[in-house]
């Protein structure tokens, strides 16, 4: 594994001026190797969510900077950014943003689109057990199959990072154990570096890395030597 | 790989396609309306251009008080000014030579029988005879014997030729120190000082002409005068909509137009200057194409006025007098409109003089290029043009922001998505190119189905419109790029931009604010403060704050349709209240225009009509901004003033006090017109001569049929060096039969100052009563997307307020309310708005005409005007309360994608 694939130096940020300000990350350090499955652990109002963001290219940091593959993304303009974006980043949210008025297949091919090396669309589908809802709408699915359109919508461009911010937040626990299995699946069957935020302890164990954060530093770097799959984690 | 979101514009069409429907009819509507316009409008310019070759359109024309001689015409056709100096030297000299030899020949005659007279008397003396009779005998028979012998005697002496050689002499000296005297006026009057000049060679054609009395139903009675022009003229031929030309004395070919309006087809028989024609043919002369009896009337008339042609035979027959017409050609024709004008000045400069110094008399001088009656129908189609495409640009701008609005709502709606796509790298730009597609789509939709239609019903229609009104030759469809360019290009151009504009300002915001949701760059620190009002006002007024952009293109459509409101009513009012008041504005039931005050055998004229009372008339020109509204429209020369010498005491005219030296009373609608007040001093000016009279407002004679001065009788016949018993017609209250025709020049009755309200009205009436219709349903199409708006966008506090319990009246109240307030707020602010500015746009379009009329509304109109909009908004808001019954209770609780 490439040692230096997504290098995070010295990353401080804050939030508000004078009295009310508020620093979200300070002084963050940490390194994370290609095709790892790393996790961003921390309470709210821990920083993972602004940190995943800088690292999306969505969010600038006050001071050091995020490097891929030794690219610094602080130098890059706002277009350089945005094809940053759409050539190595998958996103996955707690909140699917689906486009309404596009059924499941045409969601999935949006993000296909951005893609000059696109995963087979009905491979993605069928990996994400969506075959026989594939034509339908998103405010005709469940909660976990619309987060699994979305995976299969951050999948399906075959990225190098799949950044995902608490993609189980808003799902049941059996449903969260699906969608994770998912993700795992991801990991190992297209090589995608995983780097999921959550606040659930009992993801780390699925995890190569996980990084745990508390008021905006990293309090522990751990590499976990024996992974657990998603289907035998248990909350 | 094809973007998938384009999957989303058709769904979104078919989901919203009431909203769709409404803005394509009405973009099919307006384009189809303008195409129509510009493909019709540019077949009838292709058709009247091509006449204008094929028929010898003049480049201007003259009337002269008599028949010209050959020289005239030869010396006008050089275009070289006559030798006025030497015109005025020689006609001096005549005078003075037969003056001279009138004396010497009478000193003469007188010296020799003096002479005679002596020799007999002496002689008698020497025979002694002394009786006086004897003696004046015996001198009438020397005289008699010895008269001629003794003239020629006295004519061969040395003496005779030295004195009159020395009388000759003097005269002509004293005509040449006159002549020198008065040069310096002379050469002004006529500008012949003029170092700019230079000739204009043209060529002359005959073009005579008579007005005669068209009796349509041959009941005896006149119902239109008609110019009777001869078949054989060389120059403004006619072309036939219908028919032939004569070809025997009694045939005639009439106006389409006229005969259209008048119920005359072919075939039928109508009585001109008491004489039978069959109806043979319907023609549209070239230089007749409206019918403008003279140029400097405000509206043609195409019920009264009428063109005719008849064979050169039975012109001779006819009755009326012969008006001495010419039409000119330019040789080489002037290269723009600068020269167009110079050239017409330099003319006129030749015309002037050569038809002075051959004894003949200029009556009038038009160029072609201020003739309205061949200018104002292009003038007009081509105004009408712009004016239809603005107002198409408005509408569509009025939708492109419309859309904008409904995209920038969307924009919020799907804020989540945008920031999850902006994440996963898509560009601004493509998501801007996105959203920009439906409004584009909708367009390109609505200009093809509109240009079809366009092309085919709409241009039928914008064609039958001109046809209702004006006398054109029959046209054919040509192609139209301006159309295509004007109702294609330009709507896209406007949707495209203004679309543009919104999205890519709204499309600003990083990823992270639209997923966060922080879609307002500026965050107010605080709630805006709001009165203390009860809850449902604070509420109400919350959701007004809430929709301002919204409201800011209502406000911006109804004040558009509010001022398109006040025309549609404003117009016709000003017209019937213009017509109906016609008969007041005559001063008497007829006006007649003599030709001179004496008729051919030198008798003054005299009429045995008892209510008969004679005047005084002059016209003079009032300066004013040269041009025209649009040119070819009004006369595009300064304003024709009538100035009236009325009789002390007279029963038309009420001059109330004796006026001041150089005062004078002006005609309400001259005061008005021009903005006059009492005691301001106006200069009148001659057409034709460089003289100029100034007089001063003593005050004002309410008379709003014409631009009229008036003063008394005497005064008139000093100021204008008049004869004492001069004058120019009479006013009577009942018909005068025993003038002869010959003699007079023309009758002026109340239908002459009511024929623009009617013919105005026959050309608009239907069209602006069908526009008022169109602007309500405008109205409602407006409010009603805008409205959509407001509630599509608080369909989830609509659906949280009916959960937490309010009936759906106390919500229609909240959200329909504000709604009703500003509409009806800016109806109103926005008819005064319009009212105001259709009075200033008619005062403006008035300076540039001739004659005037003011803008009037009647009070049913002003309350109507604001009760057809407030109509179409009743009609929207049952709509809108339906709308709001109908979300669902869990609107509210929906997730929000």
């Amino acid at each position: 594994m490439d040692e230096s694939f997504l290098q995070i130096r010295s990353l401080n940020k804050s939030f508000g001026s004078g009295e009310a300000k508020q620093d979200v990350l300070r002084g963050m350090d940490f390194t994370v190797k290609k095709g790892e499955f790393c996790v961003l652990l921390g309470p709210s109002g821990s920083g993972k969510s602004t940190l995943l963001n800088i690292i999306g290219g969505i969010d600038t940091p006050d001071s050091g900077y995020v490097s891929i593959n030794g690219d610094k993304l602080e130098d890059m303009t706002e277009k350089q950014l945005t094809l940053y974006r759409r050539k190595h980043l998958g996103y996955v949210f707690q909140m699917y943003n689906l486009i309404p008025n596009l059924n499941v297949k045409e969601n999935i091919e949006v993000g296909a689109y951005l893609s000059d090396d696109p995963l087979d669309v009905e491979e993605v589908i069928t990996t994400l057990g969506l075959q026989e809802h594939k034509y339908k709408y998103p405010n005709q699915l469940s909660g976990g199959q619309q987060q699994r359109v979305s995976i299969g919508r951050a999948v399906v461009k075959n990225p190098d990072i799949l950044m995902c911010d608490e993609p189980t937040g808003a799902l049941d626990y059996k449903t969260s154990k699906e969608i994770l299995a998912l993700i795992e699946d991801c990991n190992s069957k297209y090589g995608s570096t995983v780097i999921m935020v959550t606040h659930n302890e009992a993801i780390r164990y699925m995890a190569d890395h996980v990084i745990k954060l508390r008021d905006g530093v990293v309090r522990h770097n751990d590499i976990n030597e024996v992974k657990t799959p998603a289907s035998e984690l248990e909350w | 790989m094809k973007n998938p979101l384009i999957r989303r514009i058709p769904r979104e069409l078919i989901s919203d396609w009431h909203k769709y429907l409404v803005i394509i009819v009405f973009l099919v509507l307006m384009i189809g309306l303008v195409s129509g316009m510009y493909v019709g409008h540019d077949s009838m310019l292709a058709s009247i251009e091509q006449g204008k070759e094929e028929l010898k359109l003049e480049d201007g024309s003259f009337e002269l008080s008599k028949k010209a001689n050959p020289e005239l015409l030869t010396d006008i056709s050089t275009g070289e000014m006559a030798d006025v100096r030497q015109y005025y030297l020689e006609k001096g000299m005549e005078e003075a030579d037969s003056e001279v030899s009138e004396a010497i020949e009478k000193e003469l005659d007188e010296q020799v029988r003096n002479t005679i007279e002596e020799a007999v008397r002496t002689q008698c003396e020497a025979y002694g005879i002394t009786d006086e009779d004897m003696i004046l005998d015996r001198i009438d028979e020397a005289v008699d014997e010895n008269y001629d012998s003794a003239i020629k005697e006295a004519r061969e002496s040395d003496e005779f030729t030295e004195a009159s050689d020395e009388a000759y002499e003097e005269a002509h000296d004293a005509v040449r120190e006159a002549v020198d005297d008065e040069w310096d006026e002379i050469s002004e009057e006529y500008g012949l000082d003029d170092e700019g000049f230079s000739a204009v060679r043209v060529s002359i054609y005959e073009d005579f002409y008579r007005d005669e009395s068209e009796d349509v139903d041959n009941d005896g009675t006149k119902d239109a005068t008609v110019r009777v022009f001869r078949s054989d003229t060389s120059i403004d031929q006619a072309s036939f909509n219908e028919g032939r030309a004569p070809v025997t004395g009694s045939e005639i070919a009439i106006d389409r137009m006229h005969a259209d309006n008048m119920g005359i087809s072919l075939g039928d028989t109508i009585t001109v200057g008491g004489k039978e024609f069959t109806v043979v043919g319907l023609l549209s002369y070239v230089h007749y194409l409206t019918l403008h009896e003279s140029n400097t009337d405000l509206m043609f008339d195409a019920f009264g006025f009428d063109v005719g042609m008849v064979t050169p035979e039975a012109f001779d027959l006819l009755r009326a007098r012969i008006h001495y017409n010419y039409a000119y050609v330019y040789e080489t024709e002037p290269a723009d409109k600068i020269e167009q004008a110079d050239t017409s000045e330099n003319f006129l400069k030749s015309l002037i003089t050569q038809t002075l110094v051959h004894d003949n008399e200029l009556k009038s001088y038009l160029p072609e290029y201020l003739r309205q009656a061949s200018n104002f129908a292009p003038s007009d189609i081509e105004g009408d043009s712009s004016a239809t495409s603005i107002l198409c640009y408005i509408l569509i701008a009025v939708i492109a922001f419309i859309f904008a609005i409904t995209i920038s709502n969307t924009i919020d709606k799907e804020a989540s998505v945008i920031g999850t796509l902006r994440a996963s790298g898509y560009s601004k730009n493509e998501l801007a190119f996105h959203y920009m597609s439906l409004p584009v789509a909708v367009t390109l939709i609505g200009a093809v189905i509109g240009n079809v239609l366009g092309y085919t019903a709409f241009r039928g229609l914008a064609v039958s419109l001109y046809y209702e009104s004006y006398s054109l030759p029959s046209c054919h469809l040509v192609w139209s790029p301006t159309a295509l360019v004007k109702t294609t290009v330009i709507p896209l151009v406007l949707m495209f931009f203004i679309n543009l504009i919104v999205i890519v300002k709204k499309l600003q915001l990083s990823p992270l604010q639209f997923l966060r949701h922080d879609l307002t760059k500026a965050r107010h620190s605080k709630a805006r403060r709001i009165p203390a009002w009860s809850f449902l006002r604070r509420f109400r007024l919350r959701v007004m704050l809430q929709n301002l952009p919204n409201y800011v293109v209502l406000i911006f459509g109804v004040i558009f349709i509010e001022l398109m409101m006040c025309f549609a009513f404003g117009l016709p009012d000003s017209l019937d209240h213009y017509g109906s008041r016609a008969p007041e504005m005559i001063f008497a039931d007829y006006q007649y225009m003599l030709m001179g005050y004496k008729d051919s055998e030198g008798n003054v004229i005299e009429t045995s009509e008892s209510s008969a009372e004679r005047f005084s008339a002059k016209t003079l020109l009032y300066p004013k901004e040269a041009g025209s509204f649009r040119t070819g429209m009004g006369s595009g020369q300064d304003e024709s003033v009538t100035v009236y010498g009325i009789l002390p005491d007279s029963s038309y005219v009420n001059m109330p006090g004796e006026l001041p030296e150089k005062n004078v009373y002006l005609s309400s609608a001259f005061m008005e017109k021009f903005e006059l007040d009492t005691g301001d001093t106006i200069a009148l000016h001659e057409e034709y001569e460089n003289k100029t009279y100034e007089f001063t407002v003593y005050g004002t004679i309410d008379y709003e049929g014409g631009i009229a001065v008036f003063m008394d009788q005497d005064t008139f016949l000093e100021v204008f060096d008049k004869k004492p018993d001069e004058f120019t017609g009479y006013f009577s209250r009942n018909e005068i039969t025993d003038i002869d025709e010959q003699d007079i020049a023309t009758v002026i009755t109340a239908e002459d100052i009511s024929k623009v309200a009617t013919q105005l009205d026959h050309s608009l009436g239907g069209i602006v009563n069908a526009f008022k219709y169109v602007l309500i349903v405008l109205a409602a199409a407006l409010i009603y997307l805008l409205t959509k708006i407001i509630i599509e966008r608080n369909e989830r506090p609509i659906s949280m307020v009916k959960i937490l319990g309010f009936k759906n009246t106390e919500i229609g109240s909240l959200y329909i309310i504000p709604t009703a307030f500003v509409v009806v707020l800016c109806a109103v602010a926005g008819f005064a708005a319009g009212y105001f500015l259709m009075t200033m746009v008619f005062k403006v379009f008035m300076l540039k005409m001739d004659g005037y009329f003011s803008y009037y509304m009647r009070t049913s109109s002003m309350i109507l005007s604001v009760g057809y909009l407030l109509f179409g908004y009743l009609a929207v808001s049952v709509v809108d309360y339906i709308r709001i019954r109908r979300i669902p209770l869990n609107e509210a609780l929906k997730n929000m994608e």
